[in-house]
């Protein structure tokens, strides 16, 4: 199997690329294990405040509207962020007034949304806040099984009783300015949100639960299917294991499932994420990248790697691979030739790409324009 | 009656003090027990988790070697629901002298320990995890103990004969009417508020610890504090505890605990002004890797869930300050006729496993001078959630088709399980998945077992202490403790504290799967949460 650019990972990144690949007319493939970074999502690209017209254009077209207003999220614990570009379902506080009042609904029995900690911190600014249990005969196959009671299998029933839901929330409200949500609504069908929002009488507020994240999920589900629909290969459920190179060039690699066949492409993009998704694995001596054996950034003494501080930045975090400045990776000091690195591969934070969804998204179009021009070349 | 006024006051909330004040507590005696942080935080949950047979000792240490087996004996019956009856295996391996194995069964047999050497083959077929190249093996009445239960099923029962528990509290000082102690001064490190209690006797029962305690009294307990590092592994690859047939050594004992297993020890004298900052070092993870995976060679690629350090109270005989005559055997100290104060008392050294008979020692000491003749009876009054020994029974009596989450509850709470059954699902949600705690256990050791902190939590319900060391159960725990307390702010600041304690354990440790679980860890906490 032939294509012209091989991607390792099937996260933001992973898509990303492939996606502008694709629609650039190039064939492609995607690898994917089937986990990524985006299953806890927070929704926001943190490093962003406005969307470069491409990507706005690449997720427009997969049907995600991002957006952005100055002013402030509400983070699940209760705390306050700057804002930052978002999905259209996480909402901005233009910042929380103090009078206003707030109405947070929440499920009985669901202990993965924080409704006293959103109300302290609301409260800490001076909006009175009032808290709702629903108590949903639909959720009780989920309350059944102590562990079912999750962020995802209660989207699952939402996407089916969202308009029951918002007529009894509707009957909640008294006089509140701000009604405050679960992000338990849209898994399937996008516009659940939105419709959630138009139909009810003050601001709605979307705020994240614990993971696995909804709208994260979501994207995950439409930037896939976007990538089929443009004509790309995605192969959920696995890994690459091990890469043919000859003079600083892959040649093709070997997967898991795809036994004696190789993938064969002129380019190579490595996505595959950070330690979470085992894109960077470690052991008692070294951090390594597992397919290549690239060149991976680390202090040589492992105590060194961690700050013992919990909150505080943590080094290893940093830790990625190394590159030259087009992205080609380096293996022994060396740029390999037609294999890039893009996404939290390179290490949680790039001065140039910024962290997180950010620079899973800015790192994969600069390895596009990358592989682009040296074609052209 | 002042309410202040107390028949003694126990100083220490580890298993020693919260067995003192049991058995004072089932004497008659009105008590309270005074912890600085909380139950079971020194030596008592900083160490395997052993119940010794005695074994270890049979041959160095005939009197401590006797005094195990039969604690061991009696614990198996008292406090059957934090025990793991795994029994024990001390193997010959290769590098090791096999002549030491018939001085070791004579050893045992004399201490009274059923020691039985058996064929290797066979104990490879018991322990498939032992190292397949021994060449002896005897097998012996070891098993596991949870400390944190232990400590807590004492507190329980202390209570519900009336005692007192003030946790989070510090002693700041002693009230002396001359040469007699007559009360502590107090100061809650929580609240800020200062309390002062008086009692006719105080019972020093803080470990390591109690030498700074009986300093302010103004005594010296010459003390030697020496650190033991330990791992703990994310799987229970041994069912029974293993050991090595040989002098006792660094990193010689593995043993079961629940769903995981445990490797230590090593020994290292360390300054006062340490104790409450161990950290394991890089060559002490080496180390006890490397003998671990002699025992058991699957551990050389386990992961590993967390590193931890304790400190033994050990107690320099005859106040010899080189610490050569160290003794581990059970040390009571009437401060009266050692060193003219009236009024105090210092139980110290001794062990996890002996801790009922250190208690009972105590208590005879405290009621000689109330000049109480009452006969104490922690031998044979089982603990609550003992009642009944196995928690298989123990789940079919309370439920009728326990689920798994429910047979987990009665295996961490015996008997005391039937509290959280409620015929509603709210109880039933599970907190913690790794360790399938629910919404009751945790409720109930906010409500009946003093927690307030969500490390109170762990040490009480094993919340965080799985393979995701905290991941989410940190933030729904940190919810009902704000349902219960109705202080929002608080429990919030509490997660970051109980990240930063779970982080303390896993950085040492930080490669492989451990350091996955904590790059997502960190991430959701920081990134996604908002902490």
């Amino acid at each position: 199997m032939k294509f012209n650019t091989v991607i390792i990972g099937g996260g933001l990144c992973g898509l990303t690329c492939g996606i502008a690949l694709q629609k650039a007319g190039r064939s492609t493939a995607i690898i994917s294990t089937g986990q990524n970074a985006l299953h806890f999502f927070s929704g926001s690209f943190e490093s962003l405040t406005e969307a470069p017209a491409r990507m706005a254009d690449l997720f427009g077209e997969a049907g995600i509207r991002l957006h952005y207003r100055e002013g402030v999220r509400l983070m699940p614990l209760g705390t306050f962020r700057p804002a930052a570009l978002s999905l259209e379902d996480i909402s901005f506080f233009p910042k929380p007034k103090i009078g206003e009042k707030a109405l947070i609904v929440s499920f009985k029995r669901y202990h993965d949304f924080f409704a006293a900690f959103l109300a302290d911190g609301l409260e800490k600014q001076g909006v009175a806040c009032r808290i709702e249990w629903l108590d949903l005969p639909e959720l009780e196959q989920l309350e059944k099984s102590p562990s079912e009671m999750r962020s995802v299998q209660i989207a699952r029933t939402m996407d089916r009783i969202w308009e029951k839901v918002v007529g009894e929330i509707r009957a909640l409200v008294q006089d509140e300015d701000i009604i405050i949500l679960p992000q338990v609504f849209g898994l399937k069908d996008t516009s659940v949100p939105i419709r959630i929002r138009e139909s009810l009488p003050a601001q709605v507020v979307f705020v994240g639960t614990l993971p696995p994240s909804v709208p994260g999920i979501r994207t995950q589900m439409l930037l896939k299917r976007r990538y089929e629909l443009l004509g790309g290969t995605y192969l959920t459920g696995d890994e690459a294991t091990d890469a043919h190179v000859h003079e600083g060039r892959v040649h093709s690699i070997v997967t898991k499932n795809l036994d004696n066949h190789f993938l064969e492409a002129d380019n190579f993009v490595l996505a595959s994420g950070g330690f979470f998704s085992k894109g960077l694995k470690s052991n008692p001596f070294h951090i390594f990248e597992p397919v290549f054996g690239l060149d991976v950034e680390q202090a040589e003494n492992r105590s060194d790697w961690y700050h013992p501080q919990f909150m505080h930045d943590q080094p290893y975090m940093a830790y990625g691979v190394k590159t030259d400045a087009a992205l080609h990776a380096l293996r022994e000091g060396a740029p390999m030739q037609n294999l890039y690195a893009a996404g939290s591969v390179l290490g949680a934070t790039r001065p140039e790409f910024g962290s997180g969804a950010g620079l899973a998204v800015r790192s994969a179009l600069a390895v596009v324009d990358q592989i682009l021009k040296t074609e052209a070349e | 009656m002042d309410k202040n006024e107390y028949d003694v006051i126990i100083v220490g909330g580890g298993i020693t003090g919260a067995g003192t004040q049991r058995d004072c507590a089932m004497r008659g005696l009105r008590t309270l027990l005074i912890e600085r942080s909380d139950i079971a935080t020194g030596a008592t949950g900083r160490n395997h988790g052993l119940l010794h047979s005695g074994a270890r000792y049979a041959v160095n240490d005939p009197e401590s070697a006797e005094e195990c087996i039969r604690e061991n004996r009696i614990l198996r019956s008292i406090a059957a629901h934090c025990i793991d009856e795994t029994d024990g295996l001390f193997i010959t391996l290769p590098e090791d002298d096999l002549a030491y194995q018939k001085t070791f069964v004579e050893a045992c047999r004399k201490a009274g320990i059923d020691a039985e050497i058996i064929d290797p083959d066979l104990a490879r077929r018991l322990e498939p995890a032992v190292n397949p190249d021994l060449i002896g093996a005897v097998r012996v009445p070891d098993g596991g103990v949870d400390p944190f239960r232990l400590c807590a099923a004492n507190m329980l029962d202390a209570k519900l004969h009336g005692g007192q528990v003030r946790l989070h509290t510090e002693v700041t000082g002693f009230i002396r009417h001359g040469d007699t102690v007559v009360g502590v001064r107090t100061r809650n490190l929580t609240t800020g508020v200062a309390e002062d209690f008086y009692a006719p006797v105080i019972v020093n029962a803080g470990g390591i610890w109690g030498h700074g305690i009986a300093e302010l009294a103004g005594v010296h307990v010459g003390m030697y504090p020496a650190k033991g590092a330990l791992l703990v592994f994310a799987h229970r690859v041994n069912n029974m505890v293993i050991n090595r047939c040989r002098k006792p050594a660094n990193a010689d004992i593995l043993v079961p605990g629940d769903t995981v297993c445990i490797i230590g020890t090593t020994s290292t004298r360390i300054p006062f002004e340490e104790c409450d900052t161990v950290a394991v070092t890089p060559e002490e993870v080496t180390l006890l890797i490397t003998e671990g995976a002699k025992m058991a060679p699957v551990l050389s690629s386990t992961r590993i869930l967390r590193a931890y350090a304790g400190v033994r109270p050990l107690v320099s005989a005859d106040d010899d300050p080189t610490g050569r005559n160290i003794s581990r055997g059970i040390v009571c100290l009437d401060h009266e006729t050692r060193d003219g104060l009236k009024g105090l008392i210092t139980i110290t050294g001794g062990k996890l496993m002996t801790y009922r008979l250190m208690a009972e020692i105590a208590t005879d000491a405290v009621c000689r001078k109330l000049h109480i003749d009452k006969a104490c009876e922690t031998a044979t009054t089982p603990l609550p959630g003992s009642e009944e020994r196995s928690y298989e029974a123990v789940a079919r009596k309370i439920w009728e088709a326990p689920s798994m989450a429910q047979k987990a509850a009665a295996a961490r709470m015996g008997t005391s399980a039937a509290r959280i059954q409620t015929g509603d699902h709210l109880d039933e949600a599970l907190i913690c998945e790794c360790e399938e705690v629910s919404v009751g256990e945790v409720n109930d050791a906010i409500e009946r077992l003093d927690a307030t902190t969500l490390t109170d939590l762990r040490r009480r319900t094993r919340i965080g202490m799985g393979t995701c060391q905290g991941e989410f159960c940190a933030c729904r725990a940190a919810g009902l403790l704000a349902k219960a307390s109705g202080c929002v702010e608080r429990e919030r600041n509490g997660i970051a504290d109980f990240m930063q304690e779970r982080w303390k354990g896993n950085f040492p440790i930080g490669w492989g799967d451990t350091l996955r679980e904590a790059e997502y860890t960190q991430w959701v906490y920081k990134h996604v949460l908002g902490l």
